[in-house]
């Protein structure tokens, strides 16, 4: 028996591919594998028809140039330095007067009441004897249309006019012209329908551009669109363990000169690959369609593309482990969807939890709303001290919320960071504003854990599948 | 057949133990470069197990087996191989020529070489021309050609095949036997697992028969199929039916006129003294002798002797 090496052998034996042949070998089995999904094909045409339907909508501004020259004009008798659009609300605006009153004593628009429109303006300011002082026209300049959401307006031309008589009484007048600034647009109520006007979505007034834009990007992307698209993927993706693993197909891939660990890393590689382009298209799409619907350019929708590609990536390896373990598709889609549920049930009812604390943080203080909500007539409130019962984040099932959140991957972190960037581009406020404005959320923990329990599941995987008998 | 004696396989003493189910029992055995080698059994008998062993693809209990001098599983091992597993499934989503590819570039081969080989072999095997078919269109006869193509893809120095002909037509399988002899010329170590007792013997150079994870016999096939110890005699008249001759049996044959002379006793005695001693008989009868014949057995005769549940260890 020769049971030693052939040293005339060693020559001319062929070479053990390297990672990269490795990986771009199993790539391209995973994309015939991907592509060949019927559900995959339904969903990316159920995702057109929703783009298409979302193409026939039409955005057209209402008049609201007065409206919004008089906003102008009440906040610009206060002190906004360092006001805080996620804890401060108009209320806060009150008490920070400064012992005058300006109002807009005539208005002339230089074309259509549009969001685009240059209008010559006459403001009055009134002082309160022995309180107030006069203000020059630089800081009126300055400061006129500069609301907490943002710039409402520019003041390109004044020009002093008050009288002598005017002044000894504390009174001051401005001839102005102003043009828009940069986020009148989004603040400014649109009619939003679809199917060229068929179907109306908005009150007849309207509703602010950005908050119709922030809802459109939710709808067709970071929300119900990423879900659609991420559950459908979790299903296709699910059999793609399972079906190497398959008896008589296993055997066809271990007996190649590859370690085993390549086989699984490099799947799930290649089926995040193709996630991220399907994602990436959605999210080219939805910005495509906001660019053609509203004209609003911002980018932040983009950063839905690492969110959600880090959860998948949770998600994948989860699915990756159960399906290396039962070697079953069922089994790993349901495993991967039971954990997305479960994922998502802890980060809402650890969202409410922050809420209410925010809320009993806050008793007493004015309820945050908008400056829009308040324009649009909605005083605001207070908050009253919160019972027993409903302090969730002292009950029982807010504890257990909190303290699940704190070992499972921060999904909603991740969630939310992305709506705190479109929220700020979009010019939202209220509530929701100031729950997703507070530091409990963070994009550091939000991607650490949700690495971490990736890399674990997808250790686990590895481990399992390198030890086990086909 | 290349014949430099230099050995390819090498397992000594290769035990394996599924909990306290014992599939391998210190199997032992060479296989020679250029030799097409048959491992033939029940189900159950352990060749699956030895072959998966050799592979890399499970780990043994105990023993040792190389492959060209380097231990079974390691890389440098599996460079070696080819296979073709018994009931394999080829990803349906693949056609012919995408599949060889992904495979092709598992063994390193690089695009121009992957591309070459896969014209080759397609058209080697008789898949030319459907190059665009999906592999779930394929017939049966289709698959198996496509698996046998993935085996030889990088162009290995041992072949391991479980039931290579299985689901092609006769034409099909002339050409897979002519496909494995040319093989075998270029110095291609063959391990072949086949229920196909007659196609073993054609095609094997040396046979092992494997009974309850052990081999119970190997050799040569003409070393095997002469050990068949029967004779065909044939007399001047029908001799007594009650005609006896301690440790053997005579019986009608199926050929007109003549008789079954076969051993009926323990496996290791000697033939000889038991033959002469009848025809003295016989002689001594008044039967005169016509006609007499070693019959020549088949591998199918061995293995179904083997099989038997008791049958001595050849």
């Amino acid at each position: 028996m020769n049971l030693a090496p052939s040293p005339a052998d060693a020559d001319a034996l062929p070479q053990a591919p390297g990672l990269l042949r490795t990986a771009a070998a199993i790539l391209r089995d995973s994309w015939l594998e991907f592509r060949d999904a019927r559900i995959l094909w339904l969903l990316l045409a159920a995702i057109l028809i929703l783009f298409v339907t979302a193409l026939s909508g039409r955005v057209e501004p209402q008049p609201a140039g007065r409206t919004y020259l008089d906003l102008a004009a009440k906040t610009l008798g206060a002190d906004l330095t360092g006001f805080d659009l996620g804890k401060d609300s108009v209320a806060d605006i009150v008490k920070r007067l400064d012992g005058s009153l300006a109002w807009i004593a005539s208005a002339e628009a230089g074309g259509g009441d549009l969001p685009e429109t240059s209008w010559r303006v006459t403001l009055a300011r009134s002082v309160v004897p022995l309180v107030g002082k006069p203000e020059d026209a630089a800081a009126v300049q300055e400061r006129f249309g500069q609301i907490p959401d943002g710039r409402l307006w520019t003041v390109t031309a004044i020009r002093e006019t008050t009288t002598v008589v005017s002044r000894a009484l504390g009174g001051q007048t401005w001839e102005m012209t102003v043009a828009p600034g940069p986020d009148l647009r989004l603040l400014w109520p649109h009619r939003f329908t679809l199917f060229f006007g068929g179907l109306e979505l908005t009150p007849p007034s309207g509703a602010p551009l950005g908050l119709e834009v922030f809802i459109l990007q939710k709808l067709l992307c970071t929300g119900l669109g990423s879900t659609i698209l991420l559950l459908v993927c979790v299903v296709v993706t699910a059999a793609f363990v399972p079906t190497m693993l398959r008896k008589g197909t296993l055997e066809l891939l271990l007996v190649r000169p590859v370690p085993r660990w390549q086989l699984i890393v490099f799947k799930y590689v290649a089926a995040l690959v193709f996630v991220a382009g399907l994602l990436g298209t959605l999210i080219l799409a939805t910005w495509l369609v906001t660019v053609l619907l509203s004209d609003v350019r911002s980018p932040g929708v983009v950063l839905a593309l690492p969110s959600l590609l880090l959860f998948f990536a949770l998600l994948l390896a989860v699915s990756v482990c159960t399906g290396v373990i039962t070697r079953s598709a069922p089994a790993a889609m349901l495993v991967a969807v039971t954990y997305w549920a479960v994922l998502f049930i802890v980060g809402v009812m650890h969202q409410q939890s922050v809420a209410s604390r925010l809320r009993a943080e806050n008793v007493g203080k004015p309820r945050p709303t908008s400056v829009i909500d308040a324009l649009r007539g909605r005083k605001p409130s207070v908050d009253g001290p919160q019972g027993a019962g409903s302090a969730f984040h002292k009950s029982t099932a807010g504890r257990v919320a909190d303290g699940l959140y704190a070992v499972l991957p921060h999904i909603e972190d991740l969630d939310t960071m992305v709506d705190r960037q479109l929220m700020r581009d979009f010019a939202i406020g209220g509530r929701i504003r100031m729950l997703v404005e507070s530091p409990d959320f963070s994009w550091r923990s939000g991607v650490g854990l949700t690495l971490i329990h990736a890399g674990l599941a997808l250790a686990l995987a590895c481990r399992v599948f390198s030890r086990r008998d086909p | 057949m290349v014949t430099d004696c230099e050995t390819v396989v090498a397992v000594a003493g290769l035990e394996k133990d599924y909990g306290t189910v014992q599939a391998l029992g210190g199997v032992s055995l060479d296989v020679a470069r250029g030799e097409i080698f048959g491992l033939l059994g029940q189900n159950g008998a352990g060749k699956t197990t030895l072959v998966k062993i050799l592979l890399g693809m499970v780990l043994p209990t105990g023993g040792a087996a190389n492959l060209l001098g380097r231990p079974v599983g390691s890389v440098a091992a599996r460079r070696l191989v080819g296979y073709l597993p018994e009931d394999h499934r080829l990803p349906e989503y693949h056609t012919g020529p995408s599949l060889l590819d992904v495979y092709g570039g598992l063994q390193g081969l690089s695009r121009a070489e992957r591309r070459g080989r896969t014209a080759e072999l397609l058209a080697t095997l008789g898949l030319a021309g459907r190059e665009g078919l999906r592999i779930r269109g394929y017939s049966k006869g289709m698959k198996q050609r496509l698996g046998l193509a993935q085996a030889l893809l990088h162009r290995p120095r041992v072949l391991f095949l479980d039931e290579p002909t299985d689901g092609v037509d006769p034409v099909g399988r002339r050409q897979i036997r002519e496909l494995l002899l040319e093989e075998r010329a270029r110095g291609v170590t063959i391990f072949i697992n086949s229920h196909l007792l007659g196609e073993v013997e054609q095609l094997c150079d040396r046979v092992a028969i494997m009974r309850k994870g052990q081999v119970v016999l190997s050799g040569t096939v003409p070393e095997l199929v002469g050990l068949k110890r029967s004779w065909l005699v044939g007399f001047d008249r029908a001799p007594d039916p009650d005609t006896r001759c301690a440790g053997l049996r005579l019986e009608r044959a199926e050929r007109a006129g003549l008789f079954r002379l076969s051993i009926d006793g323990p496996a290791d005695a000697d033939p000889d003294p038991l033959l002469d001693r009848f025809l003295a008989e016989a002689s001594a009868a008044g039967l005169a002798l016509r006609h007499l014949e070693r019959e020549r057995g088949s591998l199918e005769d061995i293995y179904l002797e083997l099989a038997r549940e008791g049958a001595p260890t050849r």
